[in-house]
C-alpha cells in the first residue's frame, strides 16, 4: 500500500509541477504587464516599459523567474502582485474560502435535488415521469454556465428582485451562483444517478429484499442506494475538476470574490504572480481530490494497489 | 400535499434570507471595472485609478469637466526667467487626512519622490520629465525649475503622477502601508479597502473647497460590464463606468435608471501599412477612406455612442480642428480612383484587429463589406490585444490596415500625434516623414499655446493629406447612473470628483 501511495503521490506532484511550467511560460507569451501598468498614460516611452519590467523583475531568463517562483510556492509565499504589490498568498487566502463554499454548496445542492430525480427516474424507466426527468436533464445539460447565470440573474434579481445579482452581501449571495452551478452539475448527476440505480435494481439482492416483503422506499434507500453510493461518490470526486473549471466562469459573472474571479482578472491584468498563485493551488486541489479518489478506490479494490 | 409543504418551506427560508436592498442614506456607491491594487499616484497609470484618485488627493492645478485648469492646491502660478522657473503660491491652513499641514515641504517631497528612484519603478515619471527639481521658496512658496520645455505640463500637474501626498505619512509608514491606505488632502478620507472587492471613503469635513454632501462614497470593483448592468437594474449601484453598449436603450427605458454619454477621449482608426502593397500609392489610401461610410456605422452598430472624427484626436482634444472636415463617403469615386491607381478588382488587403473587442470586430466586418463593394477583398485577421500591441505593430508586422486605439487623460493632441507619427516611435513602425518630424517637435517645444495649436491643426491636416491612417471615430464616454443620484459632475475621462454629489 505504501509503495502505491508514493507512486501516486509522485504522479501529482509531477502534474502540478508540469501544470505550473506550462502555465508560466504561456502566460509570459500572451503579453507584456508593463504595457497593461502604464495603460492611459500620456507618452510611456520605451524606457519606462524597460523600468518597469526590471522593477517587476521580468527583465531576467524565464527559467530564474520559474525557480523563484517554486523557490517560494513551497514556502507558501506565491510573490506579489503585479497589480499593486499585494501579496498574492494574502489575496488567495481571501478568496479561497469563497470558493470553496461555492463549490460545496453547489455540490451539496445538487447531490439533493439529483439522488431523488434519478432514483425516480430508475424506478419508473421508460414511464412518462422517467422521459420527464430526463429530457429536463437534457436541457440542464445544454446550458452553456454563463448563459444560465445571466439568465437566473435576470429572472432572480431583476425581474423579479429577491436575491442580490452579484458580490458578496452574507450568505443570501451564495444562492444564484450555487443554484447556476448545482443546475449544471445536476443535469449530469441525475443520469448517473438513474444508470446506477438501473443496474443495482437489477441485482439479485434487490428481488430477495422484495420478495421478503419490504416496503419500496426501504429498498431504494436502504438496500439500493448503499450499493451504488461508491461508484457515485468517485464519479463526483472526479466531477470536482469540472465544477472548478465551471466555477472560474460563474464566479466571474457574479463577481465572486474567489479564486475563478481572481484567476480572470488576473488573465486580463497580466498579473503573472497571481495566474501561477492561483493555477497552482486550484491545480493543488484538483490534484489531491482525485489523488484521494485514487486512494479510495485502492482501499476498496485490492486488484489496483497490487498492480 | 408534499410539495405544498416544501413550497412553503422555501417561501419562510426565502423570507428570512432576503434582506431589503435599500442604500445607506448619504452614501452613493460606484462601480469600478478595474482594481488598481494601490492607491499610491505614482504606482500605476490606470484609468481605474483616475477614478478614486481625485476623491483622495489633490494637485496643485484642478481640471474642471469642462476642461478648464482652475486652482488646486496652489493659489496661482506664473512662470519666470523666459518660462525656465514655475513659481506656485500655495493655498495655506490646508491638511492631510492625518492632520500633517501642506506646505513647500510636502510638494517638493512629493515631486523628488515622483522624479526619484520611487518615481523610476512606475509609469508616472516620463510624464514630468520636464521638471528637473523643485525649489523650495518659502512655506507657501515653490519654484520648479524646468530644463526644457513641456506645453501640457500644466494639465499633467492636474491629475495621477502630480498629486501632493503626505510626506511625514509615509517616511513613518513606508510606501506599501501608503499603497494600501492612502491619505491625501482632498474631499474624501479613506476608510477601508478589500483588495478586489470594494474601497470606501468617508466625508472630509474639513475640506479646504467645502465639505462634500455625501456622508460615504462606496467603489466596488466589478469587472464584467453586464454584471455592472444588473447590479444597476436592481438598484445597488448609483454609478456604473462601464455598460454594455447593448444594454443602454434597456438602462434607459429603467424609470430609475439613466445613461449619460458624453465626448470621450478614445479615438479609433484603421492606420495603413504604407510599405506594403497597394498601400504604397496615396491615392489608393485615399479611394479607401472615402469607401467606408462611418456615419452609418456608428449609426447602427455603435448605436450612436460616438462622433466622426477626421483626425486621430477626440472633440475635446487640444489640437482638434472643427474646420478640418473628413474625406466625404463616396463610393463611386473610390472604385475610379482605384481603376486610375491600377489596383485590380478582388485585389486582397489584410485588417489586423484586437479579437476580444466584440465592438470592433462588428465595425471591421462592416469596414471589409464596404471595401468589397468597391473591389477589394479585406482579410480580417483577430490578435489578442497584447500580441497585437507588443509584437504586430511595433515590429511592423502588420496587414495593410490595422486598428489603432488611443486617449489620454490629457486630451491633447501632442502625444498622440507624437507616438503615432514621429519616427521609430513604438506606433509608427512605417513612415519616416521629416516634415512631420518637424512640425512634431516645434510643437513640443514651445511654451506659446497659439503655435502650438496652429501646429497641431497643420499636422492633422497634413496626416489627411498624406492618407496615413482612415480616422473612424471618438468613443463616447458612457454612464450607467441610478437618478436618485445627483449633481454627479461626471467627467470625460473618468477622474471622479464628488464633491457636490447627492443621493436621495
Amino acid at each position: 500500500m505504501s509503495g502505491f501511495l508514493i507512486k501516486r503521490l509522485l504522479q501529482a506532484i509531477f502534474v502540478v509541477l508540469v501544470v505550473t511550467l506550462f502555465v508560466s511560460y504561456a502566460v509570459r507569451l500572451s503579453g507584456d504587464p508593463a504595457l497593461m501598468l502604464s495603460q492611459g498614460a500620456g507618452s510611456v516611452t520605451e524606457e519606462d516599459l524597460q523600468n518597469i519590467r526590471t522593477g517587476l523583475g521580468l527583465d531576467r531568463p524565464f527559467l530564474v523567474q520559474y525557480g523563484d517562483f517554486l523557490g517560494g510556492a513551497v514556502q507558501g509565499d506565491f510573490g506579489l502582485s503585479f497589480m499593486g504589490g499585494t501579496p498574492v498568498a494574502q489575496l488567495m487566502g481571501d478568496a479561497l474560502p469563497a470558493t470553496l463554499a461555492l463549490a460545496f454548496v453547489s455540490l451539496l445542492l445538487s447531490i439533493v435535488v439529483s439522488v431523488p430525480l434519478g432514483i425516480k427516474a430508475a424506478v419508473n424507466k421508460g414511464k412518462g415521469v422517467d422521459q420527464f426527468i430526463r429530457i429536463i436533464s437534457l436541457v440542464g445539460l445544454s446550458f452553456p454556465n454563463f448563459w444560465l447565470a445571466i439568465m437566473l440573474v435576470l429572472l432572480l434579481s431583476i425581474t423579479f428582485p429577491l436575491l442580490p445579482p452579484s458580490g458578496w452581501d452574507g450568505a443570501i449571495s451564495l444562492v444564484l451562483p450555487a443554484l447556476t452551478m448545482a443546475i449544471i452539475l445536476s443535469a449530469t448527476n441525475v443520469r448517473l444517478v438513474r444508470t446506477a440505480m438501473l443496474e443495482t435494481l437489477s441485482a439479485q439482492y434487490i428481488m430477495v429484499a422484495r420478495s421478503k416483503g419490504l416496503r419500496e422506499r426501504v429498498v431504494l434507500y436502504k438496500h439500493a442506494l448503499r450499493n451504488c453510493a461508491i461508484p457515485l461518490i468517485t464519479y463526483i470526486g472526479l466531477q470536482f475538476g469540472n465544477l472548478i473549471g465551471g466555477l472560474v466562469v460563474v464566479e466571474k459573472v457574479f463577481n465572486w470574490p474567489g479564486l475563478g474571479t481572481l484567476a480572470f482578472d488576473a488573465i486580463a491584468n497580466r498579473d503573472y504572480p497571481v495566474l501561477q498563485g492561483t493555477v497552482t493551488v486550484l491545480a493543488v486541489i484538483i490534484v489531491a481530490v482525485n489523488l484521494l479518489v485514487d486512494i479510495a478506490y485502492g482501499l476498496v479494490d485490492p486488484r489496483i494497489r497490487n498492480k | 400535499m408534499k410539495l405544498k409543504t416544501l413550497l412553503a418551506t422555501t417561501s419562510l427560508v426565502l423570507t428570512c434570507l432576503v434582506t431589503p436592498v435599500t442604500h445607506a442614506a448619504g452614501t452613493l456607491t460606484v462601480a469600478l471595472h478595474q482594481d488598481p491594487g494601490n492607491w499610491d499616484p505614482i504606482a500605476t497609470f490606470l484609468v481605474s485609478w483616475g477614478a478614486v484618485g481625485s476623491q483622495v488627493f489633490d494637485g496643485l492645478i484642478m481640471r474642471t469637466p469642462d476642461m478648464k485648469l482652475v486652482p488646486g492646491l496652489a493659489t496661482k502660478w506664473e512662470f519666470l526667467d523666459k518660462n525656465t522657473k514655475l513659481r506656485f503660491t500655495l493655498r495655506q491652513n490646508v491638511k492631510f487626512h492625518n492632520g500633517e499641514p501642506f506646505d513647500a515641504e510636502a510638494v517638493k517631497f512629493t515631486f523628488d519622490r515622483l522624479l526619484g528612484e520611487e518615481g523610476k519603478k512606475g509609469p508616472q515619471q516620463s510624464n514630468y520629465n520636464a521638471i528637473e527639481k523643485v525649489v523650495i521658496v518659502n512655506a507657501t512658496t515653490v519654484d520648479f525649475i524646468l530644463k526644457s520645455p513641456d506645453p501640457v505640463l500644466l494639465t499633467k500637474l492636474s491629475g495621477y503622477g502630480a498629486m501632493i501626498v503626505p510626506p511625514r505619512y509615509i517616511k513613518e509608514k513606508g510606501s506599501q502601508f501608503f499603497g494600501m491606505n492612502p491619505v491625501g488632502t482632498g474631499p474624501f478620507k479613506f476608510s477601508d479597502y478589500k483588495p478586489k472587492i470594494s474601497l470606501s471613503f468617508d466625508r472630509n469635513g474639513a475640506y479646504w473647497g467645502g465639505a462634500p454632501k455625501l456622508d460615504q462614497l462606496v467603489y466596488r470593483f466589478i469587472s464584467e460590464p453586464a454584471t455592472q448592468a444588473a447590479e444597476l437594474q436592481s438598484g445597488r449601484l448609483d454609478v456604473a463606468n462601464q455598460v454594455p453598449l447593448a444594454m443602454i436603450e434597456t438602462l434607459r427605458k429603467d424609470p430609475k435608471l439613466t445613461v449619460a454619454s458624453m465626448d470621450g477621449p478614445v479615438a479609433l482608426a484603421l492606420r495603413y501599412n504604407t510599405q506594403r502593397g497597394i498601400m504604397k500609392d496615396r491615392e489608393v489610401r485615399k479611394a479607401l477612406t472615402m469607401a467606408v461610410d462611418r456615419d452609418t456605422i456608428i449609426k447602427v452598430i455603435l448605436l450612436g455612442h460616438a462622433k466622426p472624427i477626421a483626425s486621430f484626436q477626440g472633440l475635446l482634444s487640444f489640437g482638434n480642428d472643427p474646420a478640418l472636415k473628413p474625406l466625404p463617403f463616396n463610393p463611386a469615386l473610390a472604385k475610379t480612383m482605384l481603376q486610375k491607381a491600377g489596383v485590380k478588382p478582388g485585389t486582397q488587403i489584410q485588417l489586423d484587429f484586437r479579437g476580444p473587442d466584440s465592438n470592433f470586430r462588428e465595425v471591421a466586418q462592416a469596414v471589409a463589406g464596404y471595401l468589397q463593394a468597391v473591389g477589394v477583398t479585406v482579410s480580417l485577421k483577430p490578435y489578442e490585444t497584447n500580441v497585437l500591441l507588443n509584437d504586430i505593430i511595433p515590429n511592423g508586422k502588420t496587414g495593410e490596415m490595422w486598428q489603432n486605439q488611443w486617449g489620454g487623460w490629457t486630451f491633447d493632441y501632442d502625444n498622440t500625434a507624437y507616438a503615432m507619427y514621429y519616427t521609430k516611435q513604438r506606433w509608427n513602425p512605417f513612415d519616416d516623414d521629416a516634415k512631420l518630424n518637424a512640425l512634431l517637435h516645434t510643437q513640443r517645444n514651445t511654451w506659446d499655446q497659439a503655435v502650438r495649436k496652429s501646429t497641431l491643426n497643420e499636422i492633422s491636416r497634413y496626416v489627411a493629406d498624406q492618407a496615413l491612417e482612415m480616422p473612424l471615430y471618438s468613443l463616447n464616454t458612457t454612464y450607467g447612473l441610478n437618478k436618485r443620484a445627483k449633481n454627479l459632475a461626471l467627467p470625460a475621462d473618468g477622474r471622479f470628483r464628488f464633491v457636490d454629489a447627492t443621493v436621495d
